[in-house]
């Protein structure tokens, strides 16, 4: 597999599992509710939507439905992307109706006692749905997921060079800008910060070159990592803004692995460059080559993101916001003012599970095949992962956190193919060993997150603004009134 | 032939309902005392039941293959788990959970923690001694049955045992009605007796080693079984107008025992030792005692030592029970175990030990009287039961005491 196609695939877990952990993080992070049983959530919008978009009387599903909502709105132009999209929001609406059933006698609760009944909750629905063979075909799962607008690609433009040009090019216009963003935000890192960060980059890949290589090298490489982890750890304490060395640290080790790496391994190193560049674009796809069901899927789940996030952030910075925010605080403050905050929390949680919904119809998809084993207590964990380790009540952190914790648990699996198979549940034991500790010594460190909490639109008066440039010009001006 | 029934449902409770105990009396006086929900309790539960397969059957570790020795007998394997337990638990207060309380970190906080505590400990498992289900090394148990017959003129007891196919009667006798009910008088009798003899003269300063509520209830059982014991007549017919099976071995009555001695000795340990005092002295108010010159950090450390030792115990003794070691069992237990803590209140070790028993009974319970298709909602029902009381009483049955 070339590494753009892995790369493709991790981003699109990383948009999938981002969009659920934004509705974790409205529950836990802004509103306050230990919600452990949030993939419950997942689970629900996952079958409903895949139940809603499959056709009737397949072989081998004994469950309710098959009602193929694309099938019947297949006369109306776009009726299958509609249908599919009706199915999705089937999946929320079915989700939110769930978690209002637990909602209502579990959020009056305490806050320890509401984690544990939602987990206690979430496993048995997973229970049910794996026992109760009518429901959703019990543990032999649903294989007939419908992909809204399959027949579609792979996509062309009619000639290869085209396909080339356009897609090709809007890859490195992609790259291009994500490099210019982040060349942005680590500008400003200090030199000190920025040479070991450098060397750290270099020490852990020679670390992982040797590791691969086996044998008598792997004490060179177990020392090697050790001597790069203290170099990142000395930079970042060394530094004066550890967010941008990080942020740096994890830029150059990103393009080490994706730009140097091929040229320095592949048998044909570049061709592999090529592809990896022009991501978007695959070769083998279709006569003339074009954007493949993968590229379009992953583009899907971005945009699904990009919605949630953006629909998050405009909650979070409403006066709607500060009310879940001040629930979060202090439950008697928003109360003594005459808020119902019993009713914002039936919200949040209504909204989160939606949320988490619609990342369940998309992991059908990603996957091709769901079973209850998929949606076991370990995904909301996960979840929380992320979350703290990205920064609770933080929307861009929670992202941030998905795509750090996805990274390292899926970035990893290459170590798999240089190791014995006998030890694949060894290698995912140890990813989450370290994961585990990484949580702790992030909430030891660091609680709130790599990022923090966020800033908020609203400020209350007399709380000073953080200065950005127009209004450090405006100053200037003399046309403060304070 | 007879069917097992309700009686059987109610001694398989008791049996589920002790083994939850165990987790749930620890995961009680952590939560009171060192103030964490710890949502690792049950991952520390599958540490110690490994910790005792280690020694019982290394050849069974993946990752540790030909130790020296081999297998030990349950008993050494366990004492050994024990030991290593306890040493995991005063691991787990200094490597981690004393940091924290020393930043003030708030529940929310301590719950995660413990839920990264979780994932390393059960990946640990995984990756030590791989997914596989095992069982100990240990002398095969056979079921006793006890057939109950009530027929016109009295009770029949057989006991009898499935060797080789057959039903094997290995012995019978039987009570005539007026004596049944005469040892059912002598007992309720002499456990009433108990009770106001230790409550008299009750004030609010008084502390009962063992209160007389449950002295009451030994008492009772005691003289009812030492007078069933002694007056053995001959069997009164199986012609019966009900009659019942109740199958138990000597692994129920030995883990009944064991834990039984443990929640003894533990409630020595909390209310006759100085010691003890500063533990409840704790869970009341850290702060004031820490003032009165409680040394806390000790405290909490002795808490997370006797936690270790008791999910050490929870865990072999859940292993053996079911004859099957695996990764998961600590997380399947730590629903029913949760749910036990929850309904005694969370702050009281003793309303835990009596919440684990009534979870234990309506789980086995729940089983019987449910329709056979619905069996596999053992865990479900702890939780219906925990949210049917939650509603009512949203502090549990005991309350915070």
């Amino acid at each position: 597999m070339a590494l753009a196609d892995f790369a493709v695939s991790l981003v699109t877990f990383i948009a999938i599992y981002g969009l659920f952990a934004l509705g974790l993080n409205l529950k836990f992070g802004f509103t306050g509710l230990i919600d452990f049983g949030h993939v419950a959530y997942f689970m629900v919008g996952g079958y409903v939507t895949a139940v809603l978009t499959m056709p009737a009387q397949v072989t081998g599903y004994d469950g309710l439905g098959g009602y193929a909502l694309p099938a019947m709105l297949a006369v109306v132009p776009g009726g299958d992307v509609l249908g599919w999209l009706l199915g999705v929001a089937g999946g929320m609406v079915a989700a939110a109706l769930v978690s209002l059933l637990v909602g209502v006698p579990t959020l009056r609760l305490r806050e320890d006692y509401l984690a544990i009944t939602a987990l206690g909750i979430a496993t048995i629905l997973n229970e049910v749905v794996r026992n109760e063979v009518w429901l959703f075909n019990g543990p032999f799962g649903i294989r007939t997921i419908h992909q809204p607008a399959s027949g579609v690609f792979p996509l062309g433009l009619g000639s290869f060079t085209l396909n080339l040009v356009v897609l090709g090019g809007l890859s490195v216009l992609v790259i291009a800008y994500a490099g210019y963003r982040v060349g942005g935000y680590v500008k400003d890192v200090d030199t000190t910060g920025a040479g070991l960060g450098l060397a750290s980059v270099a020490v852990l890949g020679g670390a992982i070159g040797a590791l691969t290589q086996g044998g008598s090298l792997l004490v060179v490489g177990v020392a090697l990592a050790a001597v790069g982890v203290a170099l990142v750890r000395e930079a970042v304490r060394r530094s004066t803004e550890p967010e941008r060395t990080l942020a740096l640290v994890v830029a150059l080790a990103v393009a080490a692995w994706y730009f140097v790496q091929p040229l320095l391994a592949a048998s044909n190193p570049t061709v592999t460059l090529q592809t990896n560049v022009m991501f978007l674009f695959d070769p083998v796809a279709g006569p003339n080559g074009g954007l493949d069901y993968d590229r379009f899927f992953m583009l899907l789940s971005l945009a699904f993101l990009v919605g949630g996030y953006w629909w998050c952030q405009r909650t979070i910075n409403s006066p709607y916001g500060r009310v879940l925010r001040a629930v979060r605080d202090d439950e008697d403050v928003p109360r003594a003012l005459g808020k119902e905050t019993f009713r914002y929390k039936i919200q949040a949680l209504l909204f989160g599970s939606a949320l988490a919904g619609a990342a369940g119809s998309l992991y059908t998809i990603h996957l091709g095949f769901i079973s209850p084993d998929q949606f076991g207590a370990m995904i909301t964990f996960f979840a929380f992962s992320s979350v703290i380790i990205g920064g609770t009540a933080n929307n861009a952190g929670v992202v941030l956190g998905t795509a750090v914790f996805w990274s390292i648990n899926s970035g990893t699996q290459f170590l798999n193919d240089y190791f014995p198979s006998e030890y694949a549940v060894q290698l995912a034991a140890a990813r989450l060993i370290f994961i585990g500790v990484l949580l702790i010594v992030i909430l030891y460190y660091r609680p709130e997150g790599i990022l923090g909490e966020q800033d908020y639109d609203i400020r209350l008066p007399g709380e000073d603004p953080v200065p950005s440039r127009d209004e450090t010009a405006a100053a200037a001006g003399g046309d403060a009134d304070d | 032939m007879v069917d097992t029934g309700l009686l059987d449902a109610l001694a398989q409770g008791l049996v589920t309902g002790t083994i939850i105990a165990a987790g749930a009396i620890g995961l009680s006086l952590v939560y009171s005392i060192a103030e964490v929900p710890n949502f690792a309790h049950g991952d520390m539960i599958t540490v110690g039941a490994y910790f005792a397969l280690v020694v019982n059957r290394p050849a069974e570790i993946s990752l540790l293959p030909g130790l020296p020795g081999g297998a030990v007998s349950l008993v050494v394997a366990g004492v050994f788990a024990l030991v290593a337990a306890s040493a995991f638990g005063a691991l787990y207060e200094l490597a981690i959970f004393r940091r924290f309380r020393s930043k003030e970190a708030d529940l929310i906080t301590m719950v995660i923690v413990s839920l990264g505590l979780a994932l390393v400990l059960r990946n640990l498992v995984l990756f030590v001694a791989g997914s596989r289900n095992i069982a100990y090394e240990t002398p095969v148990v056979r079921d006793v049955n006890w057939d109950l017959y009530l027929t016109g003129s009295g009770l029949t007891v057989q006991r009898t045992q499935r060797q080789a196919g057959d039903i094997a009667l290995l012995g019978e006798w039987g009570y005539p009605l007026w004596l049944l009910l005469g040892i059912v008088a002598a007992a309720a009798g002499v456990g009433y007796g108990v009770y106001r003899w230790r409550s008299t003269d009750d004030d609010f300063r008084t502390v009962h080693l063992v209160s007389p509520r449950v002295l009451g209830v030994l008492g009772g059982l005691a003289t009812l079984l030492a007078l069933a014991y002694a007056l053995r007549f001959g069997p009164q017919g199986t012609d019966a107008l009900w009659s019942t099976r109740i199958g138990t071995s000597y692994k129920d009555i030995v883990i009944v025992v064991i834990v039984a001695v443990a929640m003894f000795l533990l409630n020595l340990v909390l209310k006759a030792t100085r010691l003890g005092k500063g533990m409840r002295a704790t869970a009341d108010n850290m702060d004031l005692a820490e003032v009165r010159g409680v040394d806390v950090n000790r405290v909490q450390l002795v808490v997370w030592v006797i936690a270790g030792l008791l999910t050490a115990l929870a865990g072999v003794l859940a292993g053996w029970s079911a004859s099957n070691v695996n990764p998961n069992m600590g997380f399947t237990l730590l629903l029913p175990v949760f749910a036990a803590v929850i309904l005694g209140g969370i702050r009281s070790p003793y309303g835990a030990a009596a919440g684990a028993i009534l979870i234990g009974i309506s789980m086995d319970v729940g089983v019987y009287l449910l329709p056979s298709g619905l069996a596999t909602y053992r865990t479900a029902i702890a939780f219906v039961v925990l949210i049917g009381v939650l509603l009512v009483k949203p502090d549990g049955i005991w309350g915070d005491v």
